[in-house]
């Protein structure tokens, strides 16, 4: 028999934990005894080094025996009754009473099989359990109807411990969910006021490593009464049949690991009890028990808080499947919004952030900004603009879906690292590639994001002999390591719920294109209609304008020698009249006209323009004795010749026009200032204007003097000039005093 | 004969052709009420303000009734409605609307500002001038205008 190789005890740090092979300690805990037995002849294969404090027997003198040496013979037909059962832990435990001397011992036996051995443990009990059922029954009854009527998983954790807590009478009762990645929480807690608070504590997955939890998976139950024990070796330490170390995967007794016994007394836990919580064939929790002093629990009450472990993981899970389920309607409730929200407004935008619920909302993230040809709308907390355009670029260059996420950034886009605090999770949709249009959703460091229930900031005493030495608080402090950088994960839902909001908008986008096209059709319509009312004022208003002129013209030619002077007088005002009437309607049509003339932009020598407008103007220039001073050149600019020659002949002839000074001057200039458009100037000494007409005189057909001063006038001249002005970018504007000379200001684009 | 001689009149009428079509039927209609006429609307508060080229008082009376066109160069017949109305001086001397516009735009505003009369000048001069006739009976002859000159 070959033992040594397998009996090696393995060195056990935290470096290597994950690699303790637990399942196999050869050896037990002290308070009871175990046998593995050959089926069916029940010879004892291995049995642990205690027997003799139970029984007053070596193990030497067991092995190899039958296990009549130690059981009367009606109870062991009794245990192979029971071993004719197809499902074997359901008869645990069985009863056994064991004479010793002249005394009766009662043992709860409870079996299993493992490596084709069959693993007998006895356990010492009390002999009266008679009404034990009964007491149990309805504690663990009314435990299920409590936990039942919990709302939610919280509220349902609060309730467990509760009960557990009472039934057992553990120090402290935990709940302890996982996180996908196998890190912990503890969600709920039940202790005295004297004991330091563990609830919301973060511990890491390497805490309770994958062998310890696929125990845990196996058996949903786990007693250590005295973590001070001195385990008890199994003898032999080998299978005798196989020549392997036995099994214990799911024997009670099993030995427990070293590095969790330290664990344990690090906390300041003697005893310890875990109820294992399942989802879906998967480790979801534990219900964790602490006890300061050595505590056990009969086998009873074990059963009892086995049985509520293991409803309570279907009421959790159901728990969990609703809220899951609640969340997602509550989704869909937000998504619906955002649709109305940006279906109401004019800039879909502003109905993804500005109303409640927003954005933020449908992803639970608490930053979010909309990327919107190249402007961006942020709603929560989010990185810098520059940060966000920096983040956009990269996202253009290197994604290719339609979404993308992560819960950690800095992994992929290093330059994340700096902005950790409000973006360590990303959601990047993308609406349209081409322009760069994306939302992005983001969500801050997770060590940020938790409830620090509890006080984390109390560790608990930890006594030092060096080494790594572990405490809740430790225990946290490992967790915010293995979770720097990274956010929350995001889930299924929440990522379908984002990807469902891009053909939202895309939907709206599109939409509002198809507005602006309908928009822009009528809008054609209406301008052709504009089109042919002008042609019509022009041509059939004209008609009879012409009718009248003409026939007022004949009177005065056929019958002036008839008329006298009153009546030639009454012609000649009809006839300028219908005069006025036609360059009313010429400017009517002119203007209408204005708009909708492309425009031919070239370099354009202004001093050529302003001499022709003078060449024009020169009979009235003349006639007036205006004098025109054009201080320096006018430089060339980029324009179109004909339209801005309008403007220089407009703004001239009105100041020829509206001057009553003996010595009339027009000055022709352009400033440098304010760069860095130039800004050109008509500047006269004529009658100026009130300021508060400053506006009103670019309004069509506004005039600020009767039809007989000044020459008269249509009053479109300026509302034309603007026109122009604006078409080219620019703007017009006039400074003036009244009574002293008006200077008119146009800059062009 | 119609009207008073110690009630004086205010034409506001930048229309040359207009005001002259005005100036006739009230000829031929002999109204004793003297006859002011102001070009624009600037022209027509510094004729009330007595500013400008009115600024000698005993010449430039306080008028009894305003007879106003809207559209006027300058400051227009809205804007002149606006100011008398804040005034508290010129605020009860009646003001009828004579004018071109049959905009429902400028009718509520004139309302608005409590105009007495808004009255749309007919294009066809027989019903111009029966327009003017009533007019004139009703607001010189029958109605009882404030005391102007005592103010």
């Amino acid at each position: 028999m070959n033992t040594n190789d397998t009996t090696i005890p393995f060195q056990v740090d935290l470096s290597n934990c994950n690699k303790e092979p637990i399942h196999i300690p050869g050896s037990i805990q002290p308070h009871g005894v175990l046998l593995a037995l050959q089926e069916v002849e029940l010879t004892i294969l291995q049995v642990s080094n205690n027997t003799f404090d139970f029984f007053g027997i070596y193990p030497e003198q067991l092995l190899d025996q039958h296990l009549s040496c130690l059981l009367e013979i009606e109870q062991i037909n009794l245990l192979q009754d029971c071993l004719a059962h197809e499902d074997l832990p359901v008869i645990n435990p069985i009863e056994f009473c064991i004479k010793i001397a002249d005394n009766t011992l009662y043992f709860d036996g409870i079996v299993h099989r493992s490596d084709g051995c069959l693993i007998l443990e006895l356990e010492p009990s009390s002999s009266e359990k008679n009404n034990t059922f009964f007491r149990f029954y309805h504690q663990v009854k009314l435990a299920m109807s409590k936990i039942q009527g919990a709302a939610n998983v919280i509220g349902l954790s609060q309730t467990l411990a509760q009960e557990v807590r009472k039934i057992t009478g553990f120090d402290r009762v935990m709940i302890y969910r996982f996180d996908e990645n196998w890190h912990g929480q503890v969600i709920a807690e039940e202790k005295p006021e004297y004991l330091t608070s563990y609830l919301g504590l973060h511990y890491p997955a390497s805490d309770i490593p994958q062998q310890a939890r696929q125990l845990y998976s196996q058996n949903w139950l786990r007693l250590i009464p005295n973590a001070h024990y001195q385990p008890v070796a199994m003898i032999p330490l080998c299978n005798p049949l196989n020549n392997q170390p036995l099994d214990l995967s799911r024997a009670v007794l099993r030995s427990v690991s070293p590095l969790h016994i330290e664990y344990m007394q690090n906390m300041g836990v003697t005893a310890s009890m875990s109820i294992s919580i399942m989802k879906n064939q998967k480790l979801w929790g534990l219900i964790a028990c602490h006890h300061q002093v050595p505590k056990y629990i009969p086998y009873e009450i074990r059963t009892a808080c086995e049985f509520l472990g293991q409803m309570t993981s279907v009421e959790m899970s159901n728990k969990e499947d609703s809220e899951y389920t609640e969340s997602k309607i509550h989704l869909k409730s937000v998504q619906s919004k955002l649709i109305e929200y940006m279906s109401g407004e004019t800039n879909f935008i502003d109905g993804l952030i500005n109303y409640e619920p927003n954005l933020l909302n449908l992803v639970n993230a608490q930053g979010a900004v909309v990327c919107f040809n190249s402007n961006y709308y942020p709603v929560g907390q989010t990185p810098t603009t520059a940060d966000i355009q920096n983040l956009v670029e990269w996202i253009s260059q290197n994604l290719q879906d339609e979404i993308f996420y992560t819960e950690s950034l800095a992994q992929v886009y290093p330059a994340a690292e700096k902005m950790r605090d409000v973006a360590s999770g990303l959601i990047a949709l993308s609406i349209s590639k081409s322009q760069k249009n994306y939302v992005l959703w983001f969500r801050p460091e997770v060590v940020r994001t938790v409830d620090w229930g509890g006080n984390p900031n109390k560790p608990v005493e930890v006594t030092a002999n060096g080494g790594v030495r572990l405490s809740p608080r430790k225990s946290f402090e490992l967790w915010k390591e293995t979770v720097l950088l990274k956010s929350l994960p995001w889930k299924s839902f929440e990522v379908n719920a984002a990807l469902e909001l891009r053909n939202a908008i895309i939907g709206v986008v599109l939409r509002k294109a198809d507005e602006l096209a309908q928009l822009n059709i009528e809008l054609e319509r209406s301008n052709q209609e504009l089109d042919a009312f002008a042609y019509i004022a022009s041509h059939d208003l004209k008609e009879p304008l012409r009718g009248i002129h003409n026939y007022s013209n004949f009177l005065i030619e056929d019958y002036g020698t008839i008329i006298d002077e009153p009546g030639k007088e009454k012609l000649v005002t009809l006839i300028r009249l219908t005069q006025r009437m036609e360059d009313l309607i010429d400017s009517l049509l002119h203007f209408s006209r204005l708009g909708r003339v492309d425009l031919f932009m070239q370099q354009t020598d202004l001093n050529e323009i302003v001499h022709r407008i003078l060449d024009m103007l020169s009979g009235r220039i003349e006639e007036t004795g205006v004098e025109i001073r054009i201080p320096r050149p006018l430089p060339t600019v980029y324009c179109d010749r004909i339209q801005i020659g309008e403007v220089f002949s407009n703004l001239i002839a009105n100041a020829i026009k509206y001057n009553d000074k003996p010595q009339k001057w027009i000055e022709i200039g352009y400033l440098e200032h304010p760069s860095p458009t130039t800004t050109f100037y008509v500047r006269d000494n004529g009658i100026g204007i009130r300021e508060k007409h400053f506006e009103a005189i670019f309004r069509i057909f506004k005039r600020l003097h009767g039809p007989s001063k000044y020459g008269g006038g249509t009053g479109a001249g300026l509302t034309i000039a603007k026109k122009i002005v604006e078409r080219h970018g620019g703007k017009i504007w006039l400074e003036s005093i009244y009574g002293e000379g008006s200077t008119f200001y146009f800059t062009l684009e | 004969m119609i009207g008073n001689i110690a009630q004086p009149l205010l034409i506001i009428e930048d229309s040359d052709e207009d005001y002259e079509a005005l100036r006739r039927i009230m000829h031929k209609e002999v109204v004793l009420n003297p006859i002011f006429r102001c070009h624009d609307g600037d022209d027509a508060l510094d004729f009330l303000y007595h500013k400008g080229i009115y600024n000698n008082n005993q010449a430039v009376p306080r008028p009894a009734i305003i007879l106003l066109d809207l559209n006027l160069p300058g400051t227009d017949g809205r804007e002149i409605l606006a100011q008398l109305k804040q005034d508290k001086d010129l605020k009860y001397i009646p003001v009828i609307v004579l004018t071109t516009s049959c905009n429902p735009k400028d009718i509520e505003i004139c309302y608005r500002y409590c105009v007495a009369s808004y009255i749309v000048k007919p294009i066809d001069i027989n019903r111009l001038v029966k327009t003017i006739h009533s007019f004139l009976t009703y607001w010189l002859d029958i109605v009882i205008l404030p005391d102007a000159v005592s103010k």
